[in-house]
């Protein structure tokens, strides 16, 4: 009786832990990432640490599936890798809790727009050759860059507003 | 290579204009995966959209070289994320894509993600609760903390976005009634 009420109370366990997966998965996929970069992704979020055979063993990805998922999470900063010295694996553990590592993606933010303003710079450049003016396209590269030079400034001071929002929120929630 | 692709563009850009384009695309194919996570394919199927606004599967398939396959997952995605939208062309079984604006200065994809935001809160709310209401039971069952430390992450940083949206409203809110 005891033992069925506990593998009831597991079943219920698990079911909240595949709805969880499936949620961070859908959060990825709507972030434009593969879908199972996703769910490797949740898996990871989860399990805050884990090898590539337990990641194999979780998704029933193939190795060569998540090492290219653990190299896009590790350039973007989720997570870092460390090797084990008896096992020489590596373990990939994630660099922050999930509100850090979320408030650090914004602040790269500033660092893409900045990394945006300067190519465009050279775009404006490249386009500004009077003679491709009449040129099929041009309009279509022209209202591009209009639109990228008004709204990079105001993300900008999007991203800088957030930044002191968020400076302020975490020690709050901290104490 | 470059003259077959260019003489398959869906548009007739000139050759020199879609060389800046595709400059464009790389720039994006390369830096969006690295900022946000962006799946590459996504990335440069979404700059075309970006540029040109309306595409079909053909189109993006003779501007990106990716297979039909590829195309026929990306532009989905982008349904999904709400970038673009899917019309029938009429008198034909063919479908057009098309994004209006872009998706920072559209009020229909921040109206979209808030609810998309609120209906994620609801869920990872209720997920807690069950954790909350079987928690003498479940705390020395292995994962129970782990899942637990997630949903209150992810809540935590949930409750942020509204001050966020607010900001992205305030800020780019002119331009969105200006492109209206």
């Amino acid at each position: 009786m005891k033992n069925n009420k506990h593998r009831l109370i597991e079943r219920k366990l698990r079911t909240v832990e595949k709805r969880l997966i499936d949620l961070i998965t859908n959060m990825g996929y709507l972030k434009g990432r593969s879908h199972k970069a996703s769910e490797i992704t949740a898996h990871i979020y989860i399990h805050q640490e884990a090898t590539q055979k337990i990641l194999r063993k979780l998704t029933g990805y193939s190795l060569g599936t998540i090492s290219t998922a653990l190299q896009a999470l590790e350039k973007q900063g989720v997570v870092n890798k460390h090797s084990d010295p008896d096992t020489h694996e590596y373990h990939y553990e994630l660099d922050g809790t999930i509100s850090q590592i979320g408030f650090r993606s914004l602040t790269d933010v500033q660092r893409y727009l900045s990394q945006m303003k300067e190519f465009f710079r050279e775009i404006e450049a490249k386009l500004s050759h009077p003679h491709l003016s009449t040129k099929k396209g041009y309009e279509n590269i022209r209202r591009f860059l209009d639109e990228m030079n008004t709204l990079i400034p105001a993300y900008e001071r999007v991203m800088q507003r957030f930044q002191t929002f968020t400076s302020d929120f975490k020690p709050k929630r901290e104490v | 290579m470059t003259s077959s692709k260019v003489s398959q563009d869906p548009h007739r850009f000139d050759p020199e204009i879609r060389q800046i384009e595709q400059e464009i695309v790389e720039f994006f194919a390369e830096k969006s995966p690295e900022f946000t996570g962006r799946h590459p394919i996504i990335a440069t199927v979404l700059t075309y959209f970006d540029i040109r606004r309306s595409l079909t599967q053909q189109d993006l398939q003779d501007l990106t070289g990716f297979s039909a396959g590829t195309i026929s997952k990306s532009v989905r995605q982008l349904v999904d994320m709400n970038l673009i939208t899917k019309e029938t062309i009429p008198g034909s079984h063919k479908h057009i894509y098309r994004m209006e604006k872009l998706p920072f200065t559209s009020a229909r994809y921040f109206f979209r993600t808030e609810k998309l935001l609120e209906e994620m809160e609801k869920e990872l709310k209720e997920m807690k609760d069950t954790l909350d209401t079987h928690a003498e039971e479940m705390k020395d069952i292995k994962g129970y903390q782990k899942i637990y430390t997630t949903i209150t992450q992810l809540l935590e940083l949930i409750s942020t976005m509204p001050t966020f949206m607010a900001l992205i409203d305030e800020e780019i809110g002119k331009f969105i009634k200006e492109n209206k």
